[in-house]
């Protein structure tokens, strides 16, 4: 049997996701060895437009980045969005809720009215995507797990529940037990609660898991002492491109 | 059984001792007012007076994540995997130990979790009798403020520098005893434990159950359509917190992953909870309980009434960790089965 090519391309985003990928270094020859990577700017030189799975890393922020990802999606069997800027949007988004003169001011300086963008958006708001690794970054140990499930046919497993879950396995302390803020309550699980376990909180980089009650998280919030503008915050920071924001 | 009395300073020699056979874990505190078991290390200091640990035992005995099987698809062989490392948990509250012999009977039951079953067995635990209860705990009215058995040895304080020991078992006997003879408790000492467990009870009978927690099926088998669950489960984040940090709660789930050659692999779960969305969905995506509602009366059907139809105890031992853990305010087995019982007051 053929091994099933393999491609990565990135949109707007820092690549930090395939940079996570190349840190597998031996794993991910091993794993490499079941495909064919025709093209991978982090590890391979070269360029193919003959690929089975596209990873695209990256948020939509221009019109004619719609075209190149639906080009992409056409000669893909399989598109898996790469990191939270492809899958959710991100801190991409960030840029959703200032004035658009401003941002772009800020990003292009004088030069500002030759790059028209408009609002970041995840590749699911373009095109139909078939998996995601969650992530801001990506955590390779997840990614090489999901590689492994697609090559073996397996439906590509994500969790889809809380980041309490994996927190309280942990063993942490909660940081609302704490007089503290986290989103934990809200975000799709599959980091190990990271963040928590670090000593810090969740910030939602891995997205609102599905079902979030962002009702009750935001009463949660409250009681806890954040007024609304630091709430609001805290879910624009990641969750930008979800309604979780406004 | 046999009581010993033993002095603080035999500790730390005793200590010593264990920990070269065994991992010791004992009481100690975090940060401000968040105490847990941790693992021993010499001037370690032991929190006499935790209130209860931030994680419960069932930890040590059924680890959140834990290895089944391991299998090779070249041969179309299957291993099993136990690991069972030798552990002391010193200091664990009476209804904690009450959690594990629960937890017990039901992996003993049907076929028996042999996991489950090696970890517990390579497991001393030394009960230790509580100076302080959690404002949230409510063990001593849901008979859970002692134990009989499922212990080794069994420790209570009878003075700044005094414990009462009782033998629960020839092993907790022998670590007891390992540097040197020991001194049978007299009388007066044993006045000495009794009086402790009264002090403590005392302050535990001040979070109680109005009712005697054996009516808790009774009056469940009542409240199926009580307006209570939509009102409280409204603000469910289904976040499992409440599930994983009960010391009875015993679901899992099973998971495979493949090795990077994507031919050996391992087979092993890992802690799964009721109040997840996603636990009773089925093939075809069928889900038994979509709404937040029907999960949370379950988790209460199951702490009320489903655990004890089956061994005659309830589900909850009343240690209060979903209450403080519950970011939503709303686990409470105490409150929820005192509210139920006003609400059908009038029925008795
Ligand atoms: S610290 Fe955050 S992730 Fe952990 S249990 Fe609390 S809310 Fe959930
Ligand atoms: S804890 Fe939250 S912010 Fe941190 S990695 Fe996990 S999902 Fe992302
Ligand atoms: S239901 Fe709550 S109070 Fe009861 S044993 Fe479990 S965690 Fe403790
Ligand atoms: S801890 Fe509270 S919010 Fe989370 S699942 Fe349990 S009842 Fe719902």
């Amino acid at each position: 049997m053929a091994k099933p090519k393999i491609a990565f391309f990135d949109f707007a985003g820092c690549e930090g996701d395939q940079l996570q990928i190349a840190n597998l270094e031996e794993r991910l020859l091993d794993i490499l060895g079941h495909v064919e990577v025709v093209s991978f700017r982090e590890v391979v030189t070269g360029h193919s437009d003959d690929y089975d799975v596209a990873f695209v890393e990256g948020s939509i922020t221009r019109p004619e980045d719609e075209i190149r990802l639906k080009e992409i999606r056409k000669n893909a069997k399989v598109l898996v969005a790469l990191g939270a800027c492809a899958a959710i949007g991100g801190i991409n988004c960030l840029k959703n809720f200032m004035a658009e003169n401003v941002y772009r001011e800020e990003v292009y300086g004088g030069s500002a009215r030759w790059f028209p963008t408009y609002a970041a958006r995840p590749l699911k708001s373009v095109v139909k995507v078939d998996a995601e690794v969650p992530g801001c970054p990506i955590d390779p140990v997840e990614f090489a797990r999901i590689t492994k499930e697609l090559l073996q046919g397996r439906a590509p497993w994500i969790p889809d529940f809380p980041v309490c879950v994996e927190c309280k396995q942990a063993g942490n302390v909660c940081r609302y037990e704490m007089g503290k803020m986290c989103l934990g309550i809200i975000t799709r699980a599959g980091c190990k609660a990271a963040c928590v376990t670090e000593g810090a909180h969740c910030w939602g980089c891995r997205g609102l898991v599905p079902g979030a009650n962002l009702d009750a998280a935001r009463i949660v919030m409250d009681r806890a002492g954040s007024d609304r503008k630091a709430t609001q915050d805290l879910l624009r920071f990641f969750l930008g491109d979800t309604g979780a924001a406004l | 059984m046999t009581t010993y009395t033993v002095y603080k300073e035999q500790l730390p020699g005793l200590f010593e001792k264990w920990s070269k056979l065994y991992a010791l874990h004992v009481p100690a505190r975090l940060r401000e007012g968040f105490y847990d078991l941790v693992p021993w290390k010499k001037d370690l200091e032991i929190a006499w007076d935790y209130d209860v640990a931030y994680n419960s035992a069932k930890r040590f005995v059924m680890p959140p994540h834990e290895a089944l099987i391991t299998y090779d698809r070249r041969t179309c062989e299957a291993k099993p995997v136990f690991d069972a490392p030798k552990q002391i948990l010193f200091g664990v509250h009476p209804y904690d130990v009450k959690a594990l012999n629960q937890l017990d009977q039901i992996m003993e039951a049907g076929s028996p979790d042999q996991n489950y079953i090696r970890r517990r067995e390579a497991t001393v635990v030394m009960v230790f009798e509580p100076l302080t209860v959690s404002s949230s705990a409510f063990w001593a009215s849901v008979g859970a403020s002692s134990v009989a058995h499922g212990f080794d040895l069994y420790w209570t304080k009878i003075g700044p520098a005094a414990f009462t020991v009782e033998v629960g078992s020839v092993r907790g006997e022998e670590l007891l005893g390992m540097n040197g003879p020991l001194l049978a408790s007299t009388a007066g000492d044993k006045e000495g434990a009794r009086r402790a467990k009264a002090r403590v009870l005392a302050k535990a009978r001040k979070n109680a159950l109005r009712y005697n927690w054996e009516e808790t099926p009774r009056l469940l088998a009542k409240c199926w359509d009580s307006p209570l669950w939509r009102r409280y489960s409204q603000m469910c984040l289904a976040c499992g917190s409440c599930n994983l940090v009960c010391p009875t709660c015993y679901c899992f789930d099973i998971r495979e992953e493949s090795d990077d050659q994507l031919e050996t692999g391992v087979r092993s779960r890992e802690w799964d909870g009721c109040m997840l969305e996603g636990f009773a969905k089925v093939a075809g995506n069928h889900n038994f309980r979509p709404k937040a509602q029907d999960r949370y009366r379950h988790r209460y059907f199951r702490k009320g009434k489903y655990i004890y139809d089956k061994i005659g105890e309830l589900g909850c031992v009343g240690c209060g960790r979903c209450v403080r853990a519950c970011t939503a305010g709303i686990a409470n087995p105490l409150k929820v089965f005192n509210e139920l019982w006003e609400e059908t007051a009038h029925e008795y």
